[in-house]
């Protein structure tokens, strides 16, 4: 079924480690620099607005443009650990299928679509990335780490993960199934913002983990170590 | 702000799942116990409408939110059929608030959510009365031949619409083949279902169908298999109806397959091209030459019935009968036919208006019943269908020209005979039972129970497959949070010790809910 959906693409070597490196397959490169850009964009949306916003009410961190849909997964300040680092830490520990990021990204999409109103920041970037990944290899992989596990490698608790877990699958009203035309179209997709920004080379070779062995995605100062 | 600009990709809308709480429905009993959690009759308030609800449990913090009900929820929500269980809503609740561990941000945050799943999750279905083994097992129950023909298109035409729609229900059992008091069988419990591709011969697990109706190359160890999976259980089914009684009662799977050896003959590379290739097929091939006697053992069916049998319990699954080719078999064509479900007798539900005292006498009853059970936890007591010879018991003699038989029911099989996800059993997926020494297999978790044992459930979970693993490795298989032998149960319903009045499907069968403590206690949330 849907793990079958990469192999039927023909998308199989692109959703495999690239050449380049091997431990990491491209689409996390594309996907990290698609989010990035995407939070770039609405970070800076959201400083405008409040910024004009005189009375300030809501301080801009929860402010009106962001939704309150996808509130769950707003954090109180930005986790230290970039975008793509992340995903590779992601990929490393939880070795789910590459699908997964993708099939994750549906995910995402898909809450924006439903929700217009809300915007990926980079207060919220982070849970939302662990959260559809997780649900996304608990879809696809018959083998896969429980949330205990993804709340480590993620830097949250368990409880908050569960919860943000529950929180996407009825913000998507359970609309987990990703049909291999559609995720194909999507990896497509993928591949076209790539051209479009020609940012291909540009792309930052993500950063060797060996070192990075704590993070936090938390609020407060809980340091999940994996070992 | 959609990063993809495709809209058109996400056109599917549906009524939002969730948002409704489960105070819109008063709970009336409980109704069975579900391998992830209990399941209740309730009303909805506004429009008094009867619902069953089923409880997902999410007392395993490790695993989060049980895969198999993300499983059965995407996949009930596109099934839409007359005879597959509707999934109607899923409501939350917000409950009581639980510590954990206190920490200021997260108090926080729970705070700014409303944290409205705290209390629970419930899966809202439309009620059904009965479900087929808790029927069949009624004391003097018979099912007449067109009656027998009618639940058998059903289940099939059920099963059909799941393979068209790609979806392998991978446990098929009396127990999960629902029926109202309108005739109407549905499939139900797709906590075991997944969706397959016919082009991808992708490797799925074979622990999975309740051994009694598990197919010989799921017992074989094959990972690519497909439809016919399905199609094997509906065989043994439509044997069990015919014949009264299980088939293949195996308390393992070496026996299960001897079993099915003993019936349907040895499987070579004649009968079977590549069944050597399968990988457990060198160790359990049988020991010695065995002829295929299903003809002989169940000569007394009828023609057009044998024939069809023969046809689905093929050993050889690419040589099995789909389900859209026994929908046009002989059987269903040729007198005396299917019959209308809406003239199929009504058999009484009593929990609504079941007094205190009847509640008692019944439970009485059924715990007498229960330890005779345990003693001869293998007898099976189901008379085969009406047409070959006299009724043991007459109360019960369900017929197509019969009106409904309000108030005829036997005293002991008062209540309807539920499910809505009754434990399952080992069948349970990767990870859900022992490797073997498994005693009762399906049916010590199972309704019919009664293998006392259960003792092969102490060992844990199955070894993951690879690293990981899905189900239990969490590392507490039969441990903790539920304890106490999965007593929920009696903890929450005082009124429903071990067999509720809701007997159901315990009727007749009362180690329903021991099974299903048991089972509890070893799923794989625990």
């Amino acid at each position: 079924m849907l793990t079958a959906a990469a192999e039927c693409t023909g998308l199989q070597s692109w959703l495999e480690p690239s050449q380049a490196d091997q431990s990491t397959p491209r689409v996390l490169t594309i996907l990290s620099s698609v989010l990035e850009k995407l939070v770039a964009r609405n970070d800076r949306l959201i400083e405008e607005c409040t910024s004009q916003a005189l009375d300030g009410l809501s301080g801009g961190l929860s402010g009106p443009r962001v939704g309150r849909n996808l509130s769950a997964f707003q954090g109180v300040r930005a986790p230290s650990i970039s975008i793509a680092k992340y995903l590779e830490r992601l990929y490393k520990y939880s070795s789910c299928s590459p699908s997964c990021f993708v099939v994750g990204y549906v995910y995402i999409d898909r809450l924006l679509h439903k929700y217009p109103d809300s915007l990926v920041v980079s207060l919220n970037v982070h849970r939302l990335v662990v959260t559809s990944v997780m649900v996304a290899s608990k879809m696809l992989d018959d083998v896969h780490y429980n949330n205990a596990f993804y709340a480590r490698v993620g830097g949250l608790s368990n409880s908050e993960l569960n919860r943000l877990e529950l929180e996407l699958l009825f913000l998507l009203d359970f609309g987990v199934v990703v049909s291999s035309g559609v995720f194909e179209i999507y990896c497509l997709h993928l591949e076209r913002e790539m051209l479009v920004t020609g940012s291909c080379q540009k792309i930052e070779k993500v950063l060797d983990l060996n070192d990075v062995t704590e993070i936090s995605v938390e609020d407060t100062n809980t340091v999940s170590v994996v070992d | 702000m959609a990063i993809a600009a495709p809209g058109q990709l996400n056109l599917h809308e549906s009524p939002s799942w969730g948002s409704r709480s489960v105070d819109c429905f008063e709970k009336l009993e409980q109704i069975g116990e579900g391998t992830y959690g209990q399941v209740y009759m309730a009303r909805e308030i506004k429009t008094g409408e009867i619902v069953a609800l089923k409880k997902i449990r999410m007392d395993n913090e490790r695993e989060g939110f049980p895969i198999t009900a993300i499983r059965e929820i995407k996949i009930l929500k596109k099934l839409h059929h007359e005879n597959v269980i509707k999934l109607k809503e899923i409501v939350t609740s917000p409950g009581p608030e639980k510590d954990e561990q206190g920490r200021p941000g997260k108090y926080l945050l729970r705070m700014r959510n409303g944290n409205k799943y705290k209390g629970g999750i419930y899966m809202v279905f439309e009620y059904m009365d009965h479900d087929l083994t808790g029927l069949a097992d009624r004391p003097g129950m018979r099912f007449s031949v067109p009656q027998i023909k009618c639940y058998m298109r059903q289940l099939l035409t059920g099963l059909h619409y799941c393979h068209v729609n790609q979806v392998l229900h991978r446990d098929i059992k009396g127990s999960n083949l629902l029926i109202d008091n309108e005739g109407n069988l549905k499939l139900a419990d797709f906590g075991l279902a997944r969706s397959f591709s016919n082009d991808h011969n992708a490797n799925l697990t074979n622990r999975v169908i309740t051994l009694w109706y598990r197919p010989p190359e799921l017992l074989l160890g094959t990972t690519k298999y497909g439809p016919a999976v399905d199609m094997w259980s509906v065989g043994c089914i439509f044997a069990e109806l015919l014949h009264g009684k299980p088939i293949f009662p195996g308390k393992d799977e070496p026996e299960q397959l001897n079993k099915i050896f003993e019936l349907c003959g040895a499987p070579d590379e004649v009968n079977w091209p590549g069944v050597s290739k399968i990988p457990w097929y060198n160790n359990l091939k049988p020991t010695r030459p065995m002829k295929r006697r299903l003809r002989e053992v169940f000569r007394h069916f009828d023609r057009h019935a044998l024939e069809l049998l023969e046809r689905m319990l093929t050993l050889d699954p690419s040589q099995r009968i789909s389900a859209k080719d026994a929908l046009d078999a002989e059987y269903f064509w040729t007198d005396p036919l299917p019959c209308d479900p809406k003239s199929l007798p009504k058999y009484e539900s009593s929990h609504e208006f079941q007094t205190k005292k009847k509640r008692q006498q019944q439970r009485q009853h059924e715990e007498t019943a229960k330890r005779q059970k345990l003693q001869h936890p293998q007898q099976h007591g189901r008379l085969p269908p009406i047409q070959q010879s006299g009724q043991a018991h007459a109360q019960m003699r369900p017929g197509p020209n019969q009106p409904p038989m309000h108030g005829s029911q036997a005293p002991v099989a008062a209540g309807p005979s539920h499910h809505y996800g009754k434990p399952r059993g080992p069948s349970g997926g990767p990870g859900r039972y022992p490797p073997s020494g498994n005693p009762g297999g399906g049916y010590t978790h199972q309704n019919r129970g009664g293998q006392g044992g259960g003792s092969g459930y102490s060992s844990g979970p199955y070894p993951p497959q690879g690293r990981g693993a899905p189900y239990g490795s969490s590392g507490m298989p039969g441990a903790a949070p539920r304890g106490g032998g999965g007593s929920g149960y009696g903890v929450g319903a005082p009124n429903y010790p071990q067999n509720g009045p809701y007997g159901g499907s315990n009727a007749g069968r009362g180690s329903n809910m021991m099974g299903g403590n048991r089972n509890q206690q070893y799923g794989w949330q625990q």
